[in-house]
């Protein structure tokens, strides 16, 4: 290819990005861009009123903030070892710095690293935990951390420390203004980093898995994979902040790592506001002024101010928790709206257009599962062929959901074989089996509660994504925004076919129960699959609730695909199944073809 | 042999007062789902109070206080521990039961660390010499007897001995009293022991205040051995954690066993029982931090598991 044409090629690709970036730029990035301008000249401002050491120790404690605010915020999970991520990347950085003749910028990025490992290792044990333990094994992490550095003087320096030597970061002389200003550009990246990972695939996975895992989970979210990923990414900028305030500090102290740092990241995160990408910064603005505050009355009551502050700090956050977790920035979002409400989103479906469709038959052989000594599913096989509706009856306990999961991959077998067309689906897990092309809908309705319905669907496209990558999406490379744009008519058309797509922006939460029923059917329609089981989805419909699935259910039937439904409501099943299956006792007690055809 | 003695006995004075706290954890976690973080410094709390009723917060000598007065300092304690726990419940559990993790988690953890606060506002010296409930001084060689060729203080068979009546006593409760078995039904079920007539609330309110109660006894008592800090009810409330999960936050005698083994464990790590005394010494509080996390991330709880 000649220069020029690459030239060409690289003028247009930054043309596009320049116009993508034009379109979605809101009143909350200018507000964003203004606040980190203003975050750059405040040394300059505030000039002497606070010491540029304390500000520099802020930027960095913001850093590290941010990171937390990615497993707190976006994965919703109850990180508390963040403080311990931080000592890592510290001490791992000092000793660097003291052993090697690297470059300061080079000994805190192994800092990071360092952490990041312990972070993944954290993550990896917490992937499929529930909050409870993830909340205790974060907090006995964080505990380790402390007592580890308490106890090893050969690790932590005993009780005086580390002394780290000084060296030249990026050229100029490490003065405490320099670093501010290096905390403060990586803490802005850092947000931004966090507003382009939410809003693309990996920040709706995670939204999703955390609002609710079994549903994220029948979409085939690798929420496991997902959940180190953050573990990882939130521990490496922990690490990073302390590689670098240790060398602001000059000395590495054992003390400066344990649950009070994890505690006060958490607070900042919290009370700042966990979903916005700048609410840990202004947390830790609010921290500051907290310590401001303590020191007034430390002096009044004859006390070091060190004790009044976590005493603040834990008051703050209360009250923050009792007010409905109305944080700092949400609240501003909040009242800045009420005068000038966002403007409505530019229509992005123009063309609603289905993606092409798989059609495979799945074929079970000799399923079987049993609990204990209770046989739950005994010997079941089935095929689904495309352009059929099979009904699954019978009894409860009869074993259709059973059926239901194994198909799924939210159970492992004990017996018995799954294919879909020539693939074999038996050890897949549930992630790989949507991918390949069979996706089932949960009996309960459950929902992401805070995700719009268009955001429902777009989780749903995410599994038929191959450049939706977290690199991708951070830097908005042309094929990440090419294939953004065919996702989005994906979940627009699925939205479309069950009869949502007027309610696209609402949120979900604002949906009738047949509603709920219908969004989860498009979420799984989105991830295109060649199969659909779908667990009841007439249960507690009204009339015309009904005509509607009936009318959905025909449509999918001859866009080709397979459905296996089950259902108890025999009138529904006559309506729209070609082939009904009653189960007993976990055996198939009959396979008849509907008598209404 | 001497040695053996040694860390047993150590270890169960210890292990006694994890074992209570343990209990508290386990006991709480079954109640409501939620753990709370904030029991380490309830308990300090609850020791710091005695102190203050008894000796006010200037240096004393252990026998400058009266036994009475003593009496009248540990209720006081156990008062205190009773209240802000059940007020606690309410501030800092309650409103977060069934809902996001985050909200409890922060909340427990702030309770904790405002209360650890107002502690170190209020003894601002480095650690307090406690008053002894019981004058030991005057057992055996200076508070000393030989057994088996090891010294052992004899409080450690006092702390031994009212961590297991006190243990023994929860059990009972938990199991003959009609409060016993209210919470037994809570944890079940709390909407089914809403419908039959117990008062939910009010139980799982005075739950909260009875286990830090519990543990703050023991640690009165077992005190005056050491020097004790405001942060030492927070690494009793960790010891406790470790404990529990140990267990899994099982049932009452397995929380307390663990508590009871992690001590002696300990014990033996620090004195070099194992071999290596200068080697393992340090890594006494971490070997059992780190086994605990190990077994958290490979066994599920029991009970309230996320079932989809």
């Amino acid at each position: 290819m000649s220069a020029q044409a690459t030239a060409v090629r690289t003028g247009t690709a930054v043309r596009e990005a320049v116009a993508t970036a034009r379109q979605s730029w809101t009143d909350s990035a200018t507000a964003a861009g203004v606040a980190v301008g203003l975050a750059v000249i405040a040394p300059f401002v505030l000039g002497g009123l606070i010491a540029n050491d304390s500000l520099a120790s802020g930027a960095y404690l913001a850093l590290a903030a941010t990171g937390l605010g990615l497993c707190v915020g976006l994965a919703g999970v109850p990180s508390l070892a963040q403080g311990a991520f931080v000592g890592t990347g510290a001490f791992v950085a000092a000793h660097v710095l003291r052993d090697t003749q690297l470059p300061a910028e080079l000994c805190a990025l192994i800092g990071a690293i360092a952490a990041a490992g312990l972070g993944t290792a954290a993550g990896f044990a917490v992937r499929s935990l529930d909050s409870v333990r993830v909340a205790v094994g974060t907090w006995l992490l964080t505990w380790l951390v402390a007592l580890a550095l308490g106890a090893l003087p050969w690790l932590s320096g005993g009780a005086q420390g580390l002394v780290v030597p000084t060296r030249r970061l990026f050229g100029l002389n490490p003065t405490p203004l320099v670093h501010y200003e290096l905390g403060v550009v990586l803490t802005g990246l850092c947000a931004l980093g966090l507003v382009a990972l939410r809003r693309g695939p990996f920040g709706l996975d995670l939204a999703a898995a955390s609002q609710h895992r079994g549903a994220a989970a029948a979409l085939g979210v690798p929420m496991e994979r997902l959940r180190v990923a953050a573990f990882a990414a939130s521990a490496f900028v922990g690490g990073l902040a302390g590689g670098l305030a240790v060398q602001l500090d000059i000395v590495a102290d054992p003390t400066a790592y344990g649950p009070l740092l994890s505690f006060e990241l958490l607070v900042a995160v919290l009370v700042g506001g966990a979903a916005a990408a700048f609410g840990p910064s202004v947390g830790v603005i609010v921290l500051g002024l907290i310590s401001l505050a303590a020191r007034a009355l430390g002096a009044l009551a004859g006390v070091s101010a060190s004790r009044f502050q976590p005493m603040l700090e834990a008051l703050l956050l209360l009250a923050v928790l009792t007010t409905g977790g109305y944080a700092f920035v949400p609240a501003a979002i909040r009242a800045a709206r009420r005068f000038r409400p966002a403007p409505p989103r530019a229509s992005r479906r123009t063309a609603a257009a289905a993606p092409p469709s798989r059609r495979e038959t799945l074929r079970a052989h000799d399923l079987a599962k049993h609990f204990g000594a209770v046989s739950a599913v005994d010997g079941v096989s089935l095929e689904l062929q495309p352009r059929t509706v099979t009904a699954l009856v019978g009894p409860n306990g009869s074993g259709k959901t059973t059926v239901l999961r194994l198909l799924s991959g939210a159970l492992p077998p004990d017996d018995g074989a799954i294919y879909l067309g020539r693939q074999e689906l038996t050890s897949l897990t549930t992630a790989e089996r949507v991918r390949a092309g069979l996706v089932r809908t949960l009996q309960s309705r459950p929902f992401f509660g805070e995700l719009s319905v268009f955001e429902h669907a777009l989780v749903g496209t995410n599994r038929t994504r191959r450049y939706g990558g977290t690199v991708r999406t951070l830097v908005s490379t042309p094929l990440f925004r090419a294939e953004n744009r065919i996702a989005e008519a994906h979940a627009f058309a699925a939205l479309e076919t069950v009869g949502l797509a007027r309610e696209a922006d609402r949120p979900a939460s604002e949906l009738t129960g047949s509603g709920r029923e219908r969004l989860m059917i498009a979420a799984a329609l989105a991830t295109n699959p060649a199969v659909l089981l779908v667990d009841e989805p007439s249960a507690g419909a009204a009339p015309e609730d009904l005509e509607l699935l009936k009318a959905i259910f025909t449509r999918l039937k001859t866009d080709g695909l397979a459905i296996l439904l089950v259902e108890h409501n025999l009138a529904f099943v006559r309506a729209v199944a070609d082939q009904v299956l009653a189960l007993e006792l976990g055996r198939v007690a009959s396979r008849e073809p509907n008598p209404r055809l | 042999m001497s040695l053996a003695v040694q860390v047993v006995f150590t270890g169960l004075s210890a292990g006694g007062v994890y074992g209570l706290v343990a209990i508290g954890y386990s006991l709480l976690y079954r109640l409501t789902g939620i753990v709370y973080f904030a029991l380490g410094d309830l308990i300090g709390l609850g020791a710091f109070v005695t102190l203050l009723v008894a000796a006010g917060t200037q240096p004393l000598t252990q026998e400058t206080v009266s036994g009475g007065r003593m009496a009248l300092a540990i209720l006081a304690g156990i008062a205190v521990c009773v209240t802000v726990g059940a007020g606690g419940y309410f501030a800092v559990v309650q409103p977060y039961i069934g809902r996001s993790a985050i909200g409890w988690v922060a909340a427990t953890l702030a309770l904790g660390f405002a209360i650890h606060a107002v502690l170190d506002a209020a003894f601002s010296r480095p650690a307090y010499v406690f008053p002894d409930p019981i004058p030991f001084r005057r057992v055996g060689n200076d508070g000393l007897v030989t057994i088996l060729g090891a010294q052992i203080h004899v409080r450690a068979f006092a702390v031994i001995g009212v961590a297991v009546v006190v243990a023994a006593v929860s059990s009972w409760v938990l199991q003959r009293t009609w409060f016993g078995r209210s919470l037994r039904a809570i944890a079940d079920d709390a909407d089914g022991a809403a419908v039959v007539g117990i008062s939910v609330e009010r139980t799982r309110a005075l739950a909260f205040g009875l286990a830090g109660a519990i543990a703050a006894l023991a640690v009165v008592v077992a005190a005056p051995s050491a020097p004790f800090e405001t942060g030492s009810g927070t690494l009793l409330g960790l010891k406790g954690l470790v404990a529990a999960v140990l267990v899994r936050f099982g049932g009452l005698w397995s929380a307390f066993a663990a508590g009871l083994a992690l001590g002696v464990v300990e014990a033996a790590l620090g004195t070099g029982l194992l071999g290596h005394a200068s080697g393992l010494a340090a890594y006494r509080e971490l070997i059992p931090l780190l086994v605990a996390i190990v077994l958290l991330a490979f066994r599920p709880l029991r009970a309230r598991e996320v079932v989809e």
